[in-house]
Formats: C-alpha cells, sequence, structure tokens
C-alpha cells in the first residue's frame, strides 16, 4: 500500500470491496491486526468508499469492542492493547463513519462489561476530535444521556474520568463549528442539555450530586471559553443566589462552596464581574462560617492553595487583563485569614506562604504549570504584577498566634526590608511595610533592638534630600511606628522624627496624614483578633506628650507649611475619647477655629467632626468662644458636612445667633446641588423651630 | 392642641407613603446643576396632620402630581385637598403648607397655595386668604396659630 498507493486508489471502490469480502470472518489475531492496518490506510489516506462505506464499517466493527486475551506463553505477542488501539484508529478516522459509530457506542455504553465502557468512551473522544458539528448534530441527547449516566452512577474512577474527557473533547467539537446563518447553534443546545441536569444538582441541600454534577460542569467548562463563559453566566449567579439564602454556615455548605470555588478557578475567560463576584462571597463566607476543624482543613487544604495558585497565575501569565489582576487583588487585601486559626493548620499553611515567597516553592499548588524559578520577593524591573502578591503573604503570615513561630523570620524581613524600600508601586511596597511591621509585631520585646537598627536605616534615607525612595522609607517607618507601642523609646524617636517632617517640602503633607494612622486601629494587620500587641491609652498618651510642641510648631512655621500642622492635629484629635477631647479642646479651640478656615476641605471635614461634641453640649469655658465659632461655620454654607452640623446644635446656648444663622442658611437654599439644598432646608427647618412656639 | 374637641374625620383612609428618593450619580458631580423638581418640593412638604398622628402624604391632602415648579420662572404651585369637603382645618392645613415653603425656598420663588378644585365647600374664601400676604404674616404674628403652625411643621414625630 504504501508504494503503490496511486494505483490502488486508481481501483477505486473495487478495492475496498475486494477488501472487504478477504476481511470478512477473520478471526486469527495476526490477520486481523494486519488487516486493521490496513482498513486503517484506507480511512487515513483518502481511499474513495464509494457505496460500500457501509460495508467497510460493518467489517470492521463487528469485533468491537475487542474482546481478546492472548494466550499465555503466545510466541506473536499480539496484545489486546494493539488490537484495541488499531481498530480505534480505524473507527475513528474519518467523518463518513459518524452516522454508524456513533450508535454503536450509544449501544456499548448499555454493556455491563467494564472494559466494553471504557473502550467506548475512549473511542468516542478519539472520534470527535475529527468530526463536525452536524455529524454529531442527531446524536447529542442520546450521547449526553450516557456520559451523565456514566458520571453520576459510576463504579469505577477510570471510567468516571474517561467520561469526562469524552465530555470535554465532545464540547470542544461543538465549540469548533463554524455556524451558518440558518444552521442551529450546537453547542447552546447541548450545554443546554447538560445544564438543565446538573444546575439544579449544585443547589441540593443534601449534596447527593454535587460532586458528579460539579464535575460534568468543569469538564464542558474546559473544552473551550466559548463554552465555559456559558456556563459560568448560566451557573453563578444562581449559585449566589443559593448561598445568600442560606442563613445557617456550617460544614457542609463549607465544602459545597469548595466545590464550586475549584470548579470555578478551573476554568478560564471569566470577566472581572465574576471575579469580584467569587470573591466577595468567598470573603463573606470565610467570615461567618463555624470555625471547626473540618471548615478549617476545607479552608487550608483546598482554598488556600487554590487562591493563591489563582493568584500567582493571574501576575505570571499573560492571559488575564490587568482590571482583572487589580480586582482579584483589591478584594483580598482585605480577606480575612485570620479567621481560621486552628493552629496546626494555620501553621502549615504558613509555612508553605513562606517557602513560596522565599524559594519559589510550588509544589503544594495545584495546578503545576508555573515556571520554577518565581522570586515573589524582588521586583522585576519597571513591572510590579508580581510584587503585590505580598499582600497574600501579610495574610497567611500576620495572622498567626504569637505561639506559632513562623519560619526563616529573619530572611523574610530582610527581603521584606529590601521590597518595601526599593518597589515602585505603592500598594506593593505598602503592603510590604505593612507585612514586615506585622512579624516585627510578633517578636519578642528584647528584640527590638534590630528593630532600632532599622528605625535608624530608615533615617538616613529620610534625610538625604535626594533619595528617590524617600516615600517608601516613610511608608516603612510609618507601619513599623504604629506596631511598636510596646517598645517606648522607639516610638518616642520615631515620632520626633514625624514632627520633623512637617516642615519637609515633600513628605510634610504624608507625615500629617501619617498620624491619622498611628492613632487608629489598622483593621487588617493590627488589631486583637490579629494577635497583634495593642497597648491600651496609647492614644491619649501620645496625645498629652505632644500637643503642646504641635501649637509651637505650628505658631512658628511659614505660611505654607502651617496646613501640615492643621491636619496633624485635626487627625490626632479627632481619634482621642470623647472625654478627652472635651476637656483638651479649650486650650486648642482657637487653632482648631484657625482649622475650619483652612481652605483643604479634608482639614475642615475632619476639624469640624472634632468639633462635633462642643456644639452639642458646649462646656461653661466655650461659651464665649460660641460665637466666633458659628461665625465661622456660617462662612461655610456652601458644603453638605458644614449643614448638617447645624441640625444638631444645642438649643439655648446658641439662641442669640438664630437670626443670624436664618439669614445666613437662605442662600444655601438656592444651591445648584440638590444634596445641598436639601441640608439647608432641614438645616433651616429646625432654626425656625429653635425656641419658637410649638417647636423644640 | 385644644383638648377634648370631637375629631372631624375621626376615620381617615390611609394611603401609603412613597418611598425616599434614591440618588443618582449627576446628583454627586459637583459641576453640574440639578434643578428644582416636582418631587423635590413634594419631599418638602412632609407636613403632619393636625388632627392625626399622620402625615399629609399619608392622609393623601397633598400628592406629588398637584405639584407644580418651575424652577426658571421661580414659580411654585401646590394643590391640596382636605380629606372631607367641609374640613374646617382647611386653612390650617393651606397655611402650614405655605410656611412651610416660605421658609424652605429662595425668596424668589412665588408660591400658591390652593384647594383642589370642586373638594371643598369655602374654596374660594379659603384660597383668597392664603393669596394674600398681608393676611399671612399677620396670621404669623398670633402665636397660638404659630404654635399649631409649629407643630405641624416639626419634625419630630409626635
Amino acid at each position: 500500500m504504501e508504494t503503490r498507493e496511486a494505483e490502488l486508489k486508481g481501483l477505486g471502490a473495487d478495492f475496498v470491496f475486494g477488501f472487504v469480502q478477504s476481511m470478512d470472518g477473520e478471526r486469527d489475531p495476526r490477520n486481523l491486526l494486519l488487516a486493521f492496518q490496513i482498513a486503517k490506510s484506507i480511512v487515513h489516506r483518502g481511499y474513495d468508499l464509494g457505496k460500500f462505506t457501509e460495508e467497510l464499517f460493518e467489517v470492521t466493527s463487528c469485533y468491537f469492542p475487542i474482546d481478546f486475551s492472548p494466550p499465555p506463553n503466545d510466541p506473536h505477542g499480539i496484545t489486546r492493547e494493539e488490537l484495541i488501539l488499531t481498530l480505534r484508529d480505524v473507527l475513528a478516522g474519518t467523518p463518513q463513519f459518524a452516522e454508524f459509530l456513533l450508535p454503536l457506542i450509544i449501544e456499548k455504553l448499555d454493556s455491563d462489561v467494564q472494559s466494553a465502557k471504557l473502550d467506548s468512551l475512549q473511542t468516542l473522544t478519539a472520534c470527535v476530535s475529527q468530526y463536525e458539528h452536524k455529524d454529531l448534530a442527531e446524536f447529542l441527547e442520546g450521547l449526553w444521556a450516557s456520559l451523565r449516566r456514566e458520571v453520576f452512577q459510576t463504579s469505577s474512577e477510570k471510567i468516571e474520568s474517561a467520561g469526562l474527557a469524552a465530555l470535554t473533547a465532545l464540547t470542544s467539537c461543538l465549540s469548533r463549528s463554524v455556524l451558518n446563518s440558518d444552521s442551529e447553534d450546537s453547542l447552546c443546545i447541548f450545554l443546554d442539555l447538560v445544564l438543565k441536569d446538573c444546575k439544579h444538582h449544585l443547589c441540593e441541600p443534601d449534596l447527593k450530586l454535587v460532586w458528579p454534577s460539579a464535575k460534568l460542569l468543569q469538564a464542558a467548562c474546559s473544552a473551550s471559553n466559548r463554552a465555559s463563559h456559558i456556563i459560568v453566566t448560566a451557573v453563578v449567579p444562581s449559585i449566589i443566589e443559593q448561598y445568600n439564602n442560606r442563613t445557617q454556615m456550617n460544614a457542609s455548605v463549607m465544602c459545597w462552596f469548595c466545590f464550586w470555588f475549584c470548579f470555578f478557578s478551573g476554568s478560564v475567560g471569566f470577566s472581572v464581574e465574576e471575579v469580584v463576584l467569587t470573591c466577595s462571597s468567598l470573603q463573606r463566607i470565610a467570615e461567618q462560617v463555624q470555625d471547626t476543624e473540618e471548615t478549617g482543613r476545607c479552608f487550608h487544604d483546598i482554598i488556600i492553595p487554590r487562591l493563591l495558585s489563582l493568584a500567582l497565575q493571574s501576575v505570571s501569565l499573560i492571559c488575564f487583563s490587568q482590571n482583572i489582576v487589580r480586582a482579584f487583588f483589591m478584594r483580598f487585601v482585605w480577606f480575612p485569614f485570620w479567621v481560621f486559626h486552628v493552629s496546626r493548620l494555620a501553621e502549615k499553611t504558613a509555612s508553605r506562604a513562606v517557602s513560596l515567597f522565599l524559594d519559589g516553592d510550588v509544589s503544594f499548588l495545584p495546578d503545576n504549570s508555573f515556571p520554577s524559578d518565581i522570586q515573589l520577593l524582588k521586583q522585576k524591573g519597571d513591572s510590579w504584577s508580581q510584587s503585590q502578591m505580598v499582600c497574600l503573604l501579610m495574610g497567611c503570615v500576620c495572622s498567626l498566634p504569637r505561639s506559632v513561630e513562623v519560619p526563616q523570620m529573619d530572611q523574610l524581613l530582610l527581603q521584606l526590608e529590601e521590597l518595601s524600600c526599593t518597589c515602585s508601586h505603592p500598594p506593593s511596597y505598602t503592603s510590604a511595610a505593612k507585612c514586615f511591621a506585622g512579624l516585627v509585631n510578633k517578636r519578642a520585646p528584647g528584640q527590638f533592638v534590630c528593630t532600632l537598627l532599622l528605625v535608624f536605616r530608615v533615617y538616613s534615607v529620610l534625610d538625604s534630600e535626594s533619595s528617590s525612595v524617600r516615600t517608601q522609607a516613610f511608608t516603612l517607618m510609618i507601619w513599623v511606628r504604629v506596631m511598636l507601642h510596646v517598645v517606648y523609646i522607639v516610638f518616642h524617636c520615631v515620632s520626633l522624627k514625624l514632627f520633623s517632617l512637617l516642615d519637609d517640602a515633600d513628605l510634610g503633607p504624608m507625615a500629617a496624614d501619617g498620624f491619622s494612622l498611628l492613632m487608629s486601629d489598622s483593621s487588617d494587620v493590627l488589631n486583637r483578633s490579629c494577635h497583634a500587641d495593642v497597648r491600651i491609652m496609647y492614644r491619649q498618651r501620645f496625645f498629652s506628650e505632644n500637643s503642646a510642641k504641635l501649637v509651637q510648631g505650628f505658631n512658628a512655621a511659614p505660611q505654607e507649611k502651617k496646613p501640615n500642622y492643621l491636619k496633624a492635629l485635626s487627625n490626632i484629635v479627632n481619634k482621642l475619647p470623647k472625654q478627652v477631647q472635651v476637656t483638651e479642646l479649650p486650650a486648642l479651640l482657637s487653632l482648631l477655629l484657625e482649622a475650619l478656615s483652612c481652605p483643604d476641605q479634608g482639614v475642615q471635614l475632619s476639624t469640624l467632626s472634632c468639633l462635633e461634641p462642643v456644639l452639642i453640649d458646649p462646656p461653661a469655658a466655650l461659651i464665649q468662644q460660641l460665637e466666633a465659632l458659628v461665625n465661622r461655620l456660617l462662612a461655610l454654607t456652601s458644603s453638605r458636612a458644614m449643614l448638617n452640623s447645624f441640625q444638631h446644635m444645642s438649643l439655648f446656648q446658641v439662641l442669640p445667633f438664630r437670626a443670624r444663622v436664618l439669614r445666613a442658611l437662605a442662600r444655601p437654599l438656592d444651591d445648584k446641588k440638590r444634596l445641598v439644598r436639601d441640608e439647608a432646608v432641614q438645616a433651616r427647618s429646625e432654626w425656625f423651630l429653635l425656641g419658637s412656639p410649638g417647636g423644640s | 392642641m385644644s383638648g377634648g374637641t370631637r375629631l372631624e374625620n375621626a376615620n381617615p383612609v390611609i394611603f401609603q407613603r412613597s418611598g425616599q428618593r434614591l440618588h443618582t450619580a449627576t446628583e454627586e458631580d459637583e459641576d453640574v446643576h440639578d434643578p428644582i423638581d416636582d418631587r423635590e418640593i413634594f419631599d418638602i412638604l412632609s407636613i403632619n396632620d393636625p388632627e392625626h398622628p399622620l402625615s399629609l402624604e399619608e392622609l393623601n391632602v397633598v400628592e406629588q402630581i398637584r405639584v407644580k415648579v418651575n424652577d426658571e420662572e421661580s414659580t411654585v404651585g401646590v394643590e391640596f385637598t382636605p380629606t372631607i369637603p367641609h374640613c374646617s382645618m382647611a386653612t390650617l392645613i393651606g397655611l402650614s403648607i405655605k410656611v412651610k415653603l416660605l421658609r424652605s425656598l429662595p425668596e424668589r420663588f412665588k408660591i400658591d397655595v390652593h384647594i383642589t378644585p370642586g373638594s371643598h365647600a369655602s374654596e374660594e374664601a379659603v384660597n383668597k386668604q392664603l393669596a394674600d400676604k398681608e393676611r399671612v404674616a399677620a396670621a404669623l404674628e398670633n402665636s397660638s396659630l404659630l404654635e399649631v403652625v409649629n407643630q405641624c411643621l416639626s419634625t419630630r414625630t409626635i
């Protein structure tokens, strides 16, 4: 056949007929193998089958599925596998056999014999790679019914995976087809069948067929972008809705969600909305579910590796758009990793995370398609996409209880310091700084010397005006400072530095904002649920030690730097407990009044929120000042926040100002913004009723 | 309120309150001018009924469809429907509406408050009183009348 192909083809269909006749009834395995090989050539080499297509098929398919046990000590060495594979090549070789082969496969899938089933499934997988949708159209229902049965009622893992592979191949074939304007979209028709049977199982409360349904959907999804898009858009909303309807989070729900997450992360081509939706659902579930051994295991063994894998894929492979990457990381900065702190498991996750980030060890991740030399704690040139992974590291290690030791701590701190001081991408270097600080905070107080040295290293960067990384150094300093309430010496040094920076040309405004950070609880790294060391009353102590200095600095500062001081002041005062505010305010009032006239709206608003307790319940010392205060406020009646504050003012002390206030409030009634007008109407109505008969 | 008098309309029909107005994106945009519209005026008219612990909206005395405002021409017209044709509270209700609008709108606006035609026996007389500026001002000088009006306009729930 090899040498005389043209001549043989020239014989036309007669050759095929002759061959069929000679093969008929053959039983010797050696001859059969040869016959199959000839048939394979006929089919693959494009010989004209003429009207003998069916005959050729019949004569070969009667041996399907092969049921052959070679006799022991067989000198010829013909194996069952050889026969199976060669026959398969024949049967699956041409679309012309489709109309005969597919019914045969469906029939054989019904058989009880495992090997027959397996063979049928594998043949199906092989043949659809050659076929087009029109070949499959009339058999889709039958094929689906059989595949579904095989996966739902499977008794063997091999058959199940063969079935899933067949489904993937089938879907892939359908996805490939080019549509005419008058032909139906067979992919949609087929997926409708699949979804109809599988979707409702995913929502069943007793989880009977969840796993098989999920696997089937996943198999279909992985066939092509089109298929995955169709399936994901059909399934995801109902799952989310279903989840939302559950009021009680228990272990089974968690596991069910795990399945879904695995399935979801296995498919490709989802949109930003879907990413955000999944992530927020995951977050909500994590926050609400009960903290048991089972859920903890589910979380640490399944979800976290998947998460890290997905994150890594999104930054190292190019198939994800920048929008998705950004959306993804914004979500996960807030992920409540600390929720599942079953110690043993958290420790395992922490050590895996550390080995991933320090050593590039990806062995525990489910997908193995990552490059082997990733270095997540180093910035690669200008690209910051990898370095933003550090926020996930932060989640994994910073929330560990104190009793759990983080492996390779020194090495980790070194690299984190490097990253936070050299990286040029703000979210990345901020996360690195936070992670560093979170780790430092967990160390024993006796190790603060290293931290002190760090702080001085940072100072030297800050002091050199020409350095290009001053902002990064500043960020690191701030975060370390936030964490170190336990070590007062460092605290003191750093706060001095912060004050001195208020005058700095570049870092002044940031230093002022830094005070806000200092005084507040950072919800992601510094709070009790993260086992961080938080000393009580640090705010008051800070304030009482530094307020005089702040006032002095303000008075001495040149005009353009004064806003920094005002901002710092209002940030600090804002976070004090109410009683302290009220006692301290008289001394600061003139400064705060000044802050109200500051053109920076942020300063105005934060000052106003400090002054609110004074307005509602003015202490005696402030009565004289009230007029000045009210006048300042009236000057600002175009701002909604200002107008809002007018509604809450106390009664008698402010009564003398009533006429003035009513007049001043008339102007914003005609403001171009409706929201401002609304506030003005409410405020003015209140003031009309103030002190009037029948009013308040 | 003078105590012990019999209520005029003891069993009023109660209508459902419309929900809060939803903010749109343009309302947040500082550069866009939001014109004053009917709904805004209607929201201003959240006034209490003098007799019942209900609002005028709930009694269907004021309806959004009977509020007409023209921001460019600085005119606003409100028609109100007393619950029964011989309601002696009609003048009081009309006065409350007028006062609320006077207090809540810029000075440039010309305010017209009148009874929905055909819904009250003495609508002509009441409308004439409400349209007369001097009479309105004089009424508000009367402290007991002012007290009642302020109670209707009070935002603290009864």
